[in-house]
This record gives structure tokens, sequence and C-alpha cells, in this order.
């Protein structure tokens, strides 16, 4: 059962694309960003790209929260992983991101208690089958992760769960947006919305989107057809002078979200004065902390953490891949230096990062850096 | 049930469309691409055995209609 089969149809995708050809005109170039790492992996895995006509110019944004975690918060995690006691859970690829002191896997291999999770309630659990450890939860993720850190700290308050923290580095999406549309000379004519984050905060956040910034954008799910309609939409919203917010990803997302887990949410943590942000820098209210009367379940005051702000390496340009101002390959030490194996920013950590999924798919095929410009 | 190959665990944008095969108080057990898989159903309360739900991380986001995908 793979519920998928209807969106992957090819007849309907070279349909989809034979009207993405018409609706644009010879020589012109449309720069559509992709908002999320998931559409990201997803363009690059089904080959999009070779649907698309030279026009369309497919941009890739900051929405992996793997790629935007700071270095710095790396190295808390580490802290609270090595601290005598603790167990430290996060999610798979958290485990590979350098820090300024390695990764946790590293700091597993040197004797601290590091362990992968599918889901915070995993870690609840793990909490609730070693009491005799402290089990800190290293929460990252947009809006969609974070009902499910807020879940499992709203059973973790109703159960007295004492020997359970979440260190919490939930990010929200519409900062970033904000920052990326603020920059001068913005290169971004359109953007898809996130599809799965958009389920939980609903259409009607990004409204700001075309009313203050004069952009487009459609929101849509993860699989090629998906994507192939929701740049035609785009490109009839352009054709017929029209600059609003639509969703494509009707069979999930309501233009008010999902009441339940933005309460669930509310209850539970609170937004941040600012956050780093890896590629952005700093950005007012962009992140969630755990609320003052959960404070017990919050690692952030349990622990001492180091707190520094740790610079990129200075080869990595993960910053730049992650606004859209370059592409992959043309950071200096794509596939050389930073590989998946041995990752040397976080774009190349996460198979969302673009990075790592142009690594994995594409990297073979550069139509448009060998076109001649003005060609 | 996990997210396809390929795809990141990780990543706050990807999520799982799973059918609900057995109601267990706050929990669900679902099926997904031949696996099976518990879920928290605390967003979710009143899902019934036979529903589509939306999951990621561990819990339901919400519930898909008949026929459609995630």
């Amino acid at each position: 059962m793979r519920f998928v089969d209807e969106y992957r149809d090819p007849v309907l995708a070279r349909s989809l694309s034979a009207e993405i050809h018409s609706l644009v005109t010879a020589g012109e170039v449309v720069r559509i960003m992709e908002v999320c790492g998931g559409h990201t992996h997803a363009i690059y895995r089904h080959g999009l790209e070779e649907l698309l006509p030279p026009e369309i110019e497919l941009v890739h944004g900051p929405g992996c929260p793997v790629c935007v975690i700071p270095m710095g918060r790396v190295d808390d995690a580490i802290a609270i992983a090595e601290t005598e006691g603790v167990t430290l859970a996060t999610f798979g690829d958290m485990m590979r991101v350098p820090g300024g002191r390695g990764s946790l896997l590293e700091a597993n291999a040197r004797g601290a208690d590091v362990r992968m999770v599918y889901s915070p309630l995993d870690a609840l659990e793990l909490a609730r089958r070693e009491p005799e450890r402290h089990v800190c939860f290293f929460a990252i993720g947009f809006e969609t992760t974070a009902p499910a850190t807020a879940v499992t700290l709203l059973r973790a308050r109703d159960e007295g769960v004492a020997n359970f923290s979440v260190f919490c580095n939930h990010v929200l999406i519409e900062p970033p947006l904000r920052a990326i549309l603020g920059t001068p000379g913005l290169r971004v004519d359109a953007f898809v919305g996130p599809g799965h984050v958009s389920s939980v905060i609903g259409t009607d956040a990004y409204r700001f989107i075309p009313e203050e910034f004069g952009r487009p954008i459609v929101v849509t799910a993860f699989e090629p057809i998906d994507l192939l309609q929701a740049i035609v939409m785009l490109l009839r919203q352009r054709a017929e002078g029209r600059c609003e917010v639509e969703n494509q990803y009707t069979r999930v997302v309501r233009s008010e979200g999902n009441r339940r887990a933005l309460d669930a949410i509310a209850e539970t943590m609170v937004t941040r004065e600012d956050f780093e942000w890896r590629g952005l820098g700093v950005l007012a209210r962009s992140a969630l902390s755990v609320r003052d009367d959960l404070a017990t379940f919050d690692a952030e005051r349990l622990f001492a953490l180091p707190g520094a702000r740790i610079e990129d390496p200075k080869a990595c340009r993960c910053g730049e891949v992650l606004t859209g101002q370059i592409k992959p390959w043309e950071c200096g030490v794509f596939g050389t230096a930073c590989t998946p194996e041995r990752p040397l920013g976080t774009c190349m950590v996460s198979s969302e990062g673009a990075c790592a999924a142009f690594f994995s798919y594409g990297r073979l095929r550069r139509p448009r850096e060998e076109a001649p410009v003005g060609a | 049930m996990r997210v396809e190959t390929g795809r990141c665990l990780t990543c706050g944008d990807v999520a799982v469309a799973a059918r609900v095969e057995a109601v267990e108080g706050v929990e669900a057990v679902v099926s997904a691409n031949g696996e099976r898989e518990r879920v928290g159903i605390d967003l979710v309360p009143d899902a019934r055995t036979g529903e589509i739900l939306l999951c990621h991380a561990g819990i339901a986001l919400e519930r898909l209609a008949e026929g459609s995908a995630a």
C-alpha cells in the first residue's frame, strides 16, 4: 500500500510538462524557490528538472531543519551527552552533523551515550524504561515536528516522568522566508511552499508573501505530479496577472491549519527572542523554547551549556546554498572535501539538504551551468 | 513504517500516509509500505480503524481523505 502511484503517472507528468513549456516565453528566466528540503530531494530524485524548459530555474531554499542548525547548538548537545548519567536521544541525521567538537556520533564513540530515535515518544519511552538515567531529547525541526515534541512533553508532564527533558531547537518557517524575501536584489520570482509544515500552520500563514513582497506561493506535496502541478499553478497566476497563496495539497492542507497541533505547541513552547540559523545569522522570533511552567523538562535550564557561536568552516558555503544564492556545485568543496560520507557542511548531511540531494542524484548533469549566458 | 529509502528521517517536512489497523487508547497501530508501527493519535483522537493518517515523528498529524496520498 503506497498511496502514491497516481502521483507518479508519467502520462500526466508529460502533459503538465507541456503546459509548463507553453506558459513561458523563450529566453526569459523564471526563478522558483522550493522552500522545503523534501521538495529539493524529490526534484533531484525524480529528475524533474529534465521535464522543465530552460526558462524555469529551481532555487533551493532553507527548509531542511538539519541544515539550519548552527554548529554551536551541536556542541551544546554534545555537552549534554557527555554529562554523567545522561542519555541523549535524537534523529539519525542529527548525529552526523559536525559541530566545533565533532559530531554526536563521534561523541558516542568517545563514550557518551547517544541514541538514535524515530520519535520523541521513543525518547520518552527510553526514560520510562531506564529510570536510573536522565534522557534528553535533542529536538529539531519546523512546525511539522514540533507537535510530536509537544505531545511528548504533555505526556511527560501528565505522567510525571522526572528523568526526561527536551533540548528544544524547533524553528519557525516564516522568519527565514522573510529574511530571504528581504534580501536586496532578491532573485526569486515565486515560491513552492512546504506541504507538511502547512498542514500544521495552514496556508493563511503565507499571505504576507504576496501581500508584502509581491510574490506568489503554491503549497504542494512531494510527488512528481504535485510539484509539476504547483509550477503550472504559479505560471498560470503569472499569466493571469494574479499574485496569491494557492493550495495544491488540498487533500491534507487547510487554510487555517491544524488547531489541535497548534494548541499543543502553544501549551508547551514559546517563541524565543532570537535564534541563530546557519547561513541566515540571528533571526528574531524564529524558534521555540520550552515554556516556563515546563521548566523541569527544559534541558537548557537543567544543564550548563557552552552556548558558543561557532563560525562555519571558511571553505563551506552552506549559507549561500541555503539562501539560494549559489547552486551546490558552485561551492569549492562540493563533492571533494565535502561528501555525504564526510560532510563538512550541514547541507551535505541530510538527504534533504540541497548538496546531498544533488550529490546523490544529479551531479553528472549540470546543463544550466554549461550553457553560455544569454544563449 | 518509515519514510521511503533515501529520504531523510529527520526532515521536518516529510510525513507518511498510513492506514489505521487498530486503535488502542492514545495510540494506533498503523501500516504503510508493508511496515507496521505504533503512533500517537493525541492530535487525531477520534481516529478509526481503516482511516488513513498522515504520520510524522511517531505521531499522526492529520487524517487524509480516502483515495488520496501524502
